[in-house]
């Protein structure tokens, strides 16, 4: 309750938060609001928005309403954010941890292979690996995550660097815990802090990354993605620009609020820092 | 029979009356051409070999048919459809066995040599019929030319072929390259391939690349006072959203092949300045075709094809997806051709109840969840058009229970999938229907084509009735005969559907009110340009 508190002290943190909830209660009603498929068509072609109560926002150039699709955009968005996000962390944990506390050869090696990935333009990277293993939801998030875990993997391993020399590290060597039980349940849990704060970008990112990838053909056609609606907007960009200004606001909106609900994460684990 | 006699006398007066008519506003407008200046216009398309004789395509057409001349172009009003180029003449032997062009005098290749029947009798032997993409097929019995004297040349079939197919390919398939650059080395790697050489108007100038083509006058050009143009210039725009900002900033006067997307006409037609002319591709229908694996034991069924085809609302598509720019199909030649189409086929109206029912009837039941069973749909992703339908048919599907999946791939990737892979239950494709059913549309439904070739019956779709029919056709020699085949071609396409045809449609040109002589030929945008002015 104090941690909420302390993060809810910002303005910043407020905004982020409300436009997450905001975004998450969209994700969440949108089979509730718009039951069905959000693809069908649903009335005349290129409706300019607020011309009919039925279909606030208009339609596309196939007469599909632009608010269902809106919303469940929304959850195609914030479900490839957090997965691939999740993953990207995980991976980079682990690596992480195992590279800071075994060090050595393994840590060299470890640590070579993220200089290799990252190396490789992130993007650039996703957008292979995409176009080889074929557009798919979980190709988009596997590309992500392949692309955006090794920040969270340098974190990890400088946490671990650190933590590793501390006295209740040294005790557990001595009352013979397994190096692997010591890395993941001592070390790894005191290196997550840092690791939650990175993973607003990550987030962020990774909705970006799935935006462009969408808007490139390269996402998943069977969905609607906000990238792909941009996409599919910018042939009548001059006729009907709000078919790629809706689903552009909205993306805008998503990743400011992911930053400054993570700007509000990062302020009041500082401030505990600090305190501590 | 007297009955077929008496409809076919009548279509082709309603023919005739309507290229009658097509002909009449060019010379109202008629006006003296003025000479120079440079036409500056939008190319999407950056083709790597230019050799029309060797890739007989749109995409090379546009920019090499100024520089490289068949022996003849389409023509609103000429006989058969018919304008002479290179060639005088044409006349085909009863049998069937020879073709004898005339060809034209003084004319000069780009580098100053003669042109002679030589150069003709070397392209296709050397290249239309071994290499060209579609000479492959029309000039496969072709055994020798002969060459008479320097203007004449006979070309001898080991089979009788239909003097009415060679006529009909004479536009696309015909472009004739000089011999005497092409005669020494590896053809497909001469460097005239990237910087043709040819008789045309313009020559070959520079390419830029990602930039511009440009092509220059030809001062020696064979035609009266032609060319009036100094200069043309294709200006690279990879954009297809560009092409319209370009044409109102003037950076451009001419935009063919649909470059400003169909969306944009409305409001591009209201700027003054700029027209919008939807005339001049009269010869290069594109269709677009629904291909069916009908190694899927459900599409096998032709109960479940009927109700495919039912279940598309081709009106729709003609008015949403092609803003109005096209026009339904019923089968697979195209309505505006003048020679072979024919409206009674059986036809399948809008109808998803009869759909559902034939579906009911064919045992595919819908399951708890309202599916039947499920497709992998590939649309191919050359025009926004065909994605776009992609789209709509898997709407179309969703309504009468077949829960189609979408799978999108680049153009190398789709050829493969379908073609050689068969990795596709549907597809959404874009043939092109080329004046004569036998030169890329029969291929569609034949049987026995090996696995690879692009555009062609990659479905498993096999009837031995239409294939000996398509056999038939190709052997006979009576126009009106042959015509009468092709007729009952598509009487038997529209009844088994091994593929559903859906829309047919062509591109729109936008061009400055001063570019003059714009659509005056069916394949005008492929066409020579000798005759295209910038007034003022």
């Amino acid at each position: 309750m104090n941690r909420l508190r302390r993060f809810l002290r910002t303005p910043e943190a407020i905004a982020g938060a409300l436009i997450l909830a905001l975004l998450a209660a969209m994700a969440l009603a949108a089979p509730m609001l718009f039951p069905g498929d959000p693809q069908a068509i649903a009335g005349p072609a290129l409706l300019p928005p607020f011309q009919d109560w039925r279909l606030p926002l208009g339609t596309d150039r196939l007469g599909r309403d632009v608010l269902a699709e809106l919303f469940h955009g929304a959850r195609t968005s914030l479900a490839v954010g957090l997965a691939a996000a999740a993953a990207a962390l995980l991976i980079g944990a682990v690596v992480g941890t195992l590279a800071g506390f075994a060090g050595g050869l393994i840590d060299e090696v470890l640590m070579r292979i993220t200089d290799a990935f990252q190396t490789v333009p992130s993007f650039l990277l996703a957008l292979a690996l995409v176009s080889i293993v074929g557009p798919s939801l979980g190709a988009v998030v596997a590309a992500i995550a392949l692309s955006a875990w090794t920040g969270p993997a340098r974190v990890a391993r400088a946490e671990v660097l650190s933590i590793r020399e501390r006295d209740y590290v040294a005790g557990a060597r001595v009352i013979g815990m397994h190096p692997l039980e010591i890395a993941f349940r001592e070390v790894l849990p005191n290196a997550l802090p840092p690791e939650l704060a990175l993973s607003s970008v990550i987030v962020a990112a990774a909705i970006l990354t799935e935006a462009a990838l969408s808007f490139l053909g390269l996402g998943d056609p069977n969905r609607v993605t906000w990238g792909g609606m941009i996409a599919e907007g910018r042939t009548v960009l001059r006729t009907a620009p709000f078919l790629s200004i809706v689903p552009g606001v909205a993306l805008v909106l998503t990743v400011l609020g992911v930053y400054l609900a993570g700007e509000g994460v990062v302020e009041s684990t500082a401030v505990r820092r600090s305190l501590s | 029979m007297s009955e077929l006699t008496i409809s076919r006398r009548g279509l082709l007066a309603g023919s005739a009356l309507l290229l009658a008519s097509t002909a009449l506003p060019t010379i109202g407008f008629a006006q003296t051409p003025k000479k120079g200046g440079r036409l500056v216009l939008a190319a999407d398309s950056k083709p790597r070999n230019l050799n029309p004789a060797i890739v007989a395509s749109n995409g090379v057409f546009f920019i090499s048919s100024k520089i490289v001349e068949t022996l003849a172009e389409a023509s609103f009003d000429g006989k058969d459809g018919l304008e002479p180029r290179l060639a005088l003449s044409w006349e085909g032997a009863a049998d069937g066995l020879s073709v004898t062009f005339k060809l034209r005098d003084g004319v000069k290749w780009h580098d100053g040599k003669p042109f002679t029947s030589a150069d003709v009798a070397f392209s296709a032997l050397q290249i239309w019929k071994p290499l060209q993409n579609l000479g492959r097929t029309v000039f496969k019995d072709l055994e020798a030319v002969d060459t008479p004297d320097e203007l004449t040349a006979v070309f001898k079939f080991a089979k009788p072929t239909p003097f009415q197919l060679i006529r009909n390919a004479l536009p696309a398939l015909s472009s004739v390259v000089p011999k005497h650059i092409y005669e020494n080395g590896k053809i497909e790697d001469n460097p005239a391939n990237n910087a043709p050489v040819g008789t045309g108007p313009f020559k070959f100038a520079e390419y830029k690349a990602g930039q511009y083509y440009r092509l220059t006058r030809n001062d020696a050009y064979w035609g009266k006072d032609e060319p009036y143009l100094d200069e043309i210039v294709y200006q690279v725009l990879p954009d297809r959203t560009s092409a319209a900002a370009a044409l109102e900033a003037e950076e451009i006067q001419l935009a063919a092949f649909s470059a400003v997307p169909l969306a944009d006409l409305d409001r591009i037609s209201k700027v003054p300045g700029l027209k919008v002319i939807t005339k001049g591709y009269e010869g290069l229908t594109y269709q677009l075709v629904v291909e069916i694996n009908h190694r899927r034991k459900e599409l096998a069924d032709l109960k479940v094809r009927q109700a495919i085809a039912h279940a598309i609302d081709k009106d729709f598509v003609v008015k949403t997806i092609f803003l109005g720019y096209a026009a339904t199909a019923t089968g697979p030649v195209p309505k505006n051709d003048p020679q072979f189409y024919t409206a009674d086929v059986p036809t399948y109206p809008f109808d998803v109840a009869k759909a559902n029912a034939l579906l009911d009837e064919a045992g595919y039941k819908r399951a708890d969840d309202g599916k039947r069973f499920a497709l992998k749909l590939l649309p191919a992703p050359y025009f926004n058009e065909t994605k776009q339908f992609g789209d709509y048919l898997r709407q179309a599907l969703a309504a009468i229970g077949i829960d189609a999946e979408i799978v999108n791939n680049d153009s190398a990737a789709h050829i493969k999938a379908v073609y050689t892979d068969h990795a596709f239950d549907l597809a959404v494709g874009p043939p092109v229907f080329r004046g004569d059913p036998a030169i890329s549309t029969t291929i569609l439904v034949q049987s026995g084509i090996p696995d690879g070739v692009p555009f062609s019956n990659q479905g498993g779709y096999k009837n031995a009735e239409l294939d000996a029919l398509i056999v038939k056709a190709s052997e006979t020699l009576d126009t009106a005969a042959r015509t009468e085949l092709y007729k009952e071609f598509q009487k038997k396409i529209a009844a088994d559907l091994p593929l559903i045809n859906v829309a047919e449609w062509s591109f729109i040109s936008v061009a400055r009110d001063t570019v003059g002589n714009i659509a005056n030929n069916p394949r005008w945008a492929v066409s020579n340009w000798a005759d295209t002015y910038l007034a003022g």
